[in-house]
């Protein structure tokens, strides 16, 4: 602590770094057997607003012989002086190296997090290839939505834990265990990990590949190693574990709030959608629990506002009841509920509003694409006149600023999906004009994100557009959207290629990720650290072709990088989706009754669980 | 009557990296989970009735701080001190807490001064005689000049001299420690950081690291007497 009181007063936001925080855990190292650093790979603010790492702390803390401890990616600033002072990636609630604990754990959220990986544990002092480190090193394990296609990162990382953590961590720390009593290798210890429902272990397969760079097939090396490993699902979120004295921040963070899960999953299979197939089934709360849990969570954190979140609140059951109850509870000490990803419909805007005591100063929709012949071919529901409405009784309500998500590059786009755009963008502003919301004030903002194939959806064989198209396409809009009240932005088109290419690539990318952060490549998901002339550098040295990867399509028959991983939806149901995108056949959501035939259910035995109550949420055009 | 409650409250540790703004939401939340009944400011956007004497900069430790925070019921200030006591994050510790009236001069215009220490190591030892001498070369100054940032973001020269009153400062076992008594509070404040580099520029300590800064205490003026804000 002396040597950081030294450098902190010479970095930006310094409190990222000194732990402290209220109901952070600090268990006596002598006494604790199994020490875990869960390691966020990205700044502070950023990790501390992951749910997820709230409840693996809760849980892994919460066991006598296990202490989990954390550590965020530094700054470039403290990490420019931690190398000047010879300091290694410490934790944040023992400041000790990371590399003293067992187990390093990462969480894979998103693609252009995965350079932060290597130079976490290029700081730490460790082999980034785990081929490279011995019994004397820590493991180093890795789950989250990436985990998907672990392909990627497979020489990096010891084992990974496919799907839902708050069983498997338990399992897997038995195990560690029970195998450190043993004296086990880790060589050995990863043999017999395996067992672990999924659980991967990269390092036990092999990829042969055809001539043209095509994966022939992979294949477990040795008896007793998996064909395939299934994702793992909690049956039942009333049962499972949630924290309810999660840590709060001393310094605000990108969600400074209380956030209980109300639901998980989300059924209404957008076909681009990687959550929507990956967190299946649904499985929603009893109102009783949340209930409990809000109150519990207001006693421990202080915190002002409880925000219900989920991939579609307004796709929760009871979200009518369970809202005003809270709302109700919390209201007279100043806790206000809140409500994030709402469907474009009337129900979420009378919902919204309220609820919503402190109004936002802007409502946010996301109709996906231009026109409806697009919007049938995602799957996304929505109509025009759904998302007129909808912002004609936000407008009425008093909201003045409207926020349009939309993508572009989707399979089978054409220039007449792009003016849809900008029809829908000047429409919305119309209504507002109409409902005479002050000019100054009235604001449309179009939000232009690129299509990114993923792993495990209908899309999942279609190639990514090429970076130029997609610039254009950009252009485009920007072009036409020039209206007063209309404000376009868009992500940038080298970043979404990147994404692409680790989202849909193979094991040979481990070679780019390492020259890519030689290159000093990191943060990557922020715009003013990301450097595609790096990127491009590190695939010319490793001499694989980025577009090969990112722009090529993959035929039903080819095997696919992540073949050996199973999320539970069958292959033959995603094709099936993908033929009937590509001929603009919409696929109903298996809540209204009929079962769509994901093979989810059966495959991982299974059933989606409804709250029950009012049935607020109708389905026909209830579509977010 | 509205229940005003004065608190004086230490702020050392990890708690020194708390930046002004995330201390105000830390004692809000510190409230709440004490179950304390906050009292609310009116408006569209109500946030807690809580107010501090003056800012401290991120890095400073304060030993002697003090904050306002009005409830909506009466409770004894004793209560207040032990409840929010067990509620308050690591670093953050409660020394004091009076029941003041409605009609006490608001916290913040009554700062007139601050008292600092500085601490470093040295590269080597001093004698009592050559810091004695630089300290007094250093006050012997009838002008001394820094540079600030003004509200357009353009940059203004300053005279802070006539806002150090004091300075008097000792080694020990290896460390040289500097005490300033500076003005303080919102008719002009002067800033340690930036007596501190004046010092160093105009006379430079063999130091071996940076200053580690605490504020030691906060006064307003009877005469020319120091008083604590009570």
């Amino acid at each position: 602590m002396e040597l950081l009181d030294q450098i902190l007063p010479l970095v930006q936001k310094p409190a990222r770094y000194t732990g402290g925080e209220w109901n952070a855990v600090r268990k006596d190292w002598s006494e604790i057997d199994l020490k875990v650093a869960f390691a966020f790979p990205d700044v502070y603010e950023v990790g501390m607003s992951h749910l997820g790492l709230q409840i693996l702390y809760s849980i892994v803390n919460n066991r006598n012989d296990a202490l989990m401890e954390r550590v965020f990616a530094p700054w470039p600033d403290m990490e420019d002086k931690m190398r000047e002072h010879k300091i290694p990636l410490f934790t944040l609630e023992s400041y000790r190296p990371v590399r003293d604990f067992d187990v390093i754990a990462f969480t894979l959220q998103y693609e252009l997090s995965f350079t932060n990986i290597l130079n976490m544990l290029e700081l730490a002092g460790l082999p980034l290839r785990a081929s490279q480190r011995g019994d004397e090193y820590p493991l180093v394990i890795a789950g989250g939505p990436c985990s998907f296609n672990p392909e990627t990162l497979a020489s990096f990382i010891d084992l990974f834990v496919i799907g839902e953590g708050e069983e498997a961590i338990g399992d897997f720390l038995d195990d560690f265990r029970n195998a450190r009593i043993r004296k086990l290798s880790k060589k050995d210890f990863l043999r017999e990990v395996v067992r672990v429902p999924g659980i991967y272990v990269p390092s036990l397969y092999r990829v042969e590949y055809l001539d043209d760079g095509a994966i022939r097939k992979v294949e477990p090396i040795g008896d007793g190693i998996p064909k395939r490993v299934n994702k793992r699902v909690v049956r039942n979120l009333d049962k499972a574990p949630f924290p309810t004295r999660p840590l709060v921040p001393s310094t605000e963070i990108v969600h400074d709030r209380i956030m209980i899960e109300v639901l998980r999953g989300c059924t209404r299979g957008c076909r681009f959608c990687q959550a929507g197939v990956i967190y299946r089934p649904v499985r929603e709360k009893r109102p009783e629990t949340v209930r409990r849990q809000a109150a519990e969570l207001v006693r421990r954190t202080g915190y002002d506002e409880i925000s219900l979140t989920s991939l579609s609140t307004s796709d929760y059951s009871p979200i009518r009841s369970v809202s005003k109850a809270l709302i109700d509870d919390h209201a007279d000490r100043g806790v206000g509920v809140s409500l994030p990803s709402l469907r474009v419909d009337n129900f979420s805007v009378q919902l919204a509003k309220e609820v919503q005591k402190v109004r936002r100063s802007s409502l946010t929709f996301a109709p996906e694409a231009g026109t409806q012949r697009l919007r049938d071919v995602i799957n996304k529901g929505v109509t025009e006149e759904d998302l007129m409405a909808a912002v004609g009784v936000a407008f009425q309500e008093g909201w003045q600023a409207i926020k349009l998500y939309f993508m572009i590059g989707l399979p089978t786009e054409t220039v007449e999906d792009l003016d849809g755009i900008v029809h829908l963008a000047r429409e919305v502003l119309a209504r507002g004009r109409k409902a005479g919301v002050p000019r100054g004030r009235l604001r449309v903002t179009v939000s232009v994100s690129s299509f990114v194939p993923k792993a495990h959806t209908p899309f999942q064989w279609e190639p990514q557009a090429p970076m130029e198209d997609l610039k254009e396409k950009q252009a485009y809009l920007t072009g036409k959207l020039r209206d007063r009240g209309i404000v376009v932005n868009y992500h940038d088109a080298g970043m979404s290629f990147i994404e692409a290419v680790f989202a849909r690539g193979d094991r040979r990318l481990c070679r780019v990720l390492e020259r890519a952060c030689a290159l000093g490549c990191k943060f990557d998901g922020w715009s003013e650290h990301f450097r595609l002339d790096r990127w491009l550098e590190a695939f010319r040295q490793s001499e694989l072709d980025p577009v090969w990867y990112a722009c090529r399509r993959y035929d039903y028959e080819s095997v696919l990088p992540w073949a050996h991983i199973s999320a539970g939806v069958s292959m033959r149901f995603l094709a099936k989706e993908h033929r009937r995108a590509l001929v603009g056949e919409t696929t109903d959501d298996c809540r209204a009754g009929s079962c769509t035939g994901c093979g989810l259910c059966s495959a991982l035995e299974v059933e989606p669980v409804f709250a029950g109550g009012e049935f607020d949420t109708h389905l026909p055009n209830a579509v977010q | 009557m509205i229940p005003i409650y004065r608190m004086q409250y230490s702020k050392e540790g990890t708690a020194r990296y708390i930046s002004h703004l995330d201390l105000l939401r830390a004692f809000e939340r510190a409230g709440r989970r004490a179950g304390l009944p906050l009292a609310f400011t009116r408006g569209f956007n109500p946030h807690p009735i809580i107010s501090f004497a003056a800012p401290l900069g991120v890095g400073i430790a304060g030993e002697v701080e003090y904050v306002d925070l009005e409830l909506t019921a009466d409770i004894t200030a004793g209560e207040v001190l032990k409840a929010l006591s067990s509620t308050l994050p690591e670093g953050i510790q409660l020394l004091e807490v009076r029941m003041i009236s409605e009609h006490s001069p608001g916290l913040m215009a009554g700062v007139e001064r601050a008292t600092y220490r500085a601490v470093a190591k040295l590269k080597c030892q001093l004698d009592q005689k050559k810091i004695d001498e630089s300290i007094a070369t250093f006050l012997d100054r009838t002008e001394v000049w820094v540079e600030r940032k003004n509200k357009a973001g353009g940059k203004m020269k300053f005279n802070i001299r006539p806002g150090i009153f004091d300075m008097s400062g000792r080694s020990e076992s290896g460390k040289i420690i500097i005490n300033v008594e500076l003005k303080a509070g919102s008719r002009g404040n002067i800033r340690i950081e930036e007596v501190i580099e004046a010092f160093q520029t105009v006379n430079p300590l063999p130091l071996a690291e940076r200053f580690i800064l605490n504020r030691t205490g906060l006064f307003t003026m009877d005469g020319q007497i120091k008083k604590t804000l009570w």
